[in-house]
């Protein structure tokens, strides 16, 4: 638990390489936070924000997986104090609170030869505030407390959310993928209705067929069905 | 475990014969590990014709994906591909590539750089996750095969560090 640090994320970099298990990082505040490709994530006081830090080992494709877990972790920890048919994920660890954005989740990792060396989950909800929306954010951003949910403290989130995920973490452990990933899609907004792919070729349109088992996104296009492993999805 | 996996192997395999057919390569083998219980660990290989054939070789062998393979296949000839490079760093993963850690920030590493074993040299994104890809040695990063932004499949050559 830390008062203030530069970013939950950048901290956990620095202390993976000593880390003998999983570990939680809190903090009050962020002085530079940050999201997706650099863009800024603001924190304000009261917001949730935190990162797992763990040394999962075997190959990246298998630790990118995690976004789902988290995904699903963060889904159940706010059906907790919203009713759950308001909330929905999209792909792949974005969950909607009244299709408005309430929270940010963004995974890091780094090794080489093929295997995972460390895994950062730095997750981010607009418990009390939501920040100004940026004039073409395709999801206008929310809060908690803003659409009508309790007023819950960062610690009593995080205690929540920590058993969640690590429910998430014995599933993945035991039984596979396959039941994390049926959850998510139950979850998923827009299944069988038209989306977009924003990626780095350019926007790819089609029906949100489902999610295969290394979690890519599967849309069905005019010329057959796409597999996706990178963009941001848009509707 | 239901067919699912069974289903998606098969068209893994086939996946790797046809990159092997088209990139004239000899063998392919990849292993991946998805739970403690859940691998897979396939290797493909062919014969490819070399100059002079011999007599009484195959005019054209067909792809043949087995796992794992027999011997492997004769060495090629002479072979430009840069995964087989020694100092190639291919891609762990089905991604998009960043050679920076920001827009507009300066690149990890440039043509010609001296690297440190460890060092990030480039991201590959899959499924919101930033994998840092790591220099496996120290060395110069002698040549950069991939654009920013751009897509990259599973082991496909990023960078030449030697």
């Amino acid at each position: 638990m830390l008062d203030s640090v530069d970013s939950t994320n950048a901290y956990a970099a620095r202390i993976a390489p000593e880390l003998d298990r999983p570990t939680w990082i809190m903090a009050h505040r962020q002085t530079a936070a940050r999201g997706r490709r650099g863009r800024t994530w603001a924190s304000p006081d009261g917001n949730f924000s935190a990162t797992l830090v763990m040394r999962p080992g075997g190959v990246p494709g298998w630790a990118a997986l995690r976004s789902f877990l988290a995904a699903n972790a963060l889904f159940e920890t706010l059906a907790l104090e919203v009713d759950r048919t308001r909330l929905a994920t999209k792909w792949p660890n974005d969950v909607l609170l009244d299709g408005g954005k309430i929270a940010g989740i963004l995974l890091e990792s780094a090794g080489s030869g093929g295997q995972v060396d460390w895994l950062a989950i730095g997750i981010g909800v607009n418990l009390a505030q939501a920040p100004v929306a940026e004039p073409d954010a395709a999801f206008p951003p929310v809060s908690l407390t803003g659409q009508g949910g309790s007023n819950i403290a960062p610690e009593a989130f995080l205690a929540r959310l920590a058993d969640h995920y690590a429910t998430e973490e014995a599933i993945l452990e035991r039984l596979g993928f396959e039941p994390i990933r049926e959850k998510w899609l139950r979850a998923a907004a827009r299944l069988g209705e038209t989306i977009s792919a924003r990626t780095g070729d350019g926007v790819i349109e089609g029906i949100f067929r489902t999610i295969d088992p290394a979690g890519q996104l599967i849309l069905d296009c005019a010329d057959g069905p796409r597999s996706i492993a990178a963009a941001d999805v848009f509707f | 475990m239901t067919d699912t996996p069974h289903k998606s192997d098969v068209a893994f395999i086939r996946a790797l014969a046809e990159l092997l057919r088209e990139n004239d390569l000899t063998e392919l083998r990849v292993k991946r590990d998805y739970a403690e219980a859940d691998s897979i660990d396939v290797r493909v290989s062919r014969q490819t014709i070399v100059a002079p054939p011999p007599p009484v070789a195959p005019s054209a062998p067909a792809p043949a994906p087995s796992a794992p393979s027999a011997a492997p296949a004769p060495a090629a000839a002479e072979n430009d591909d840069p995964a087989r490079l020694p100092g190639a760093v291919t891609s762990p993963m089905v991604g998009t590539i960043y050679l920076s850690p920001e827009p507009g920030a300066d690149a990890f590493v440039k043509t010609g750089d001296t690297v440190s074993e460890g060092q990030t040299l480039l991201i590959v994104e899959a499924m919101k996750t930033m994998n840092h890809i790591a220099a496996p040695r120290s060395g110069t990063v002698r040549r950069i095969l991939v654009e920013d932004g751009s897509p990259v499949e599973f082991g496909a050559p990023l960078m030449i560090v030697e």
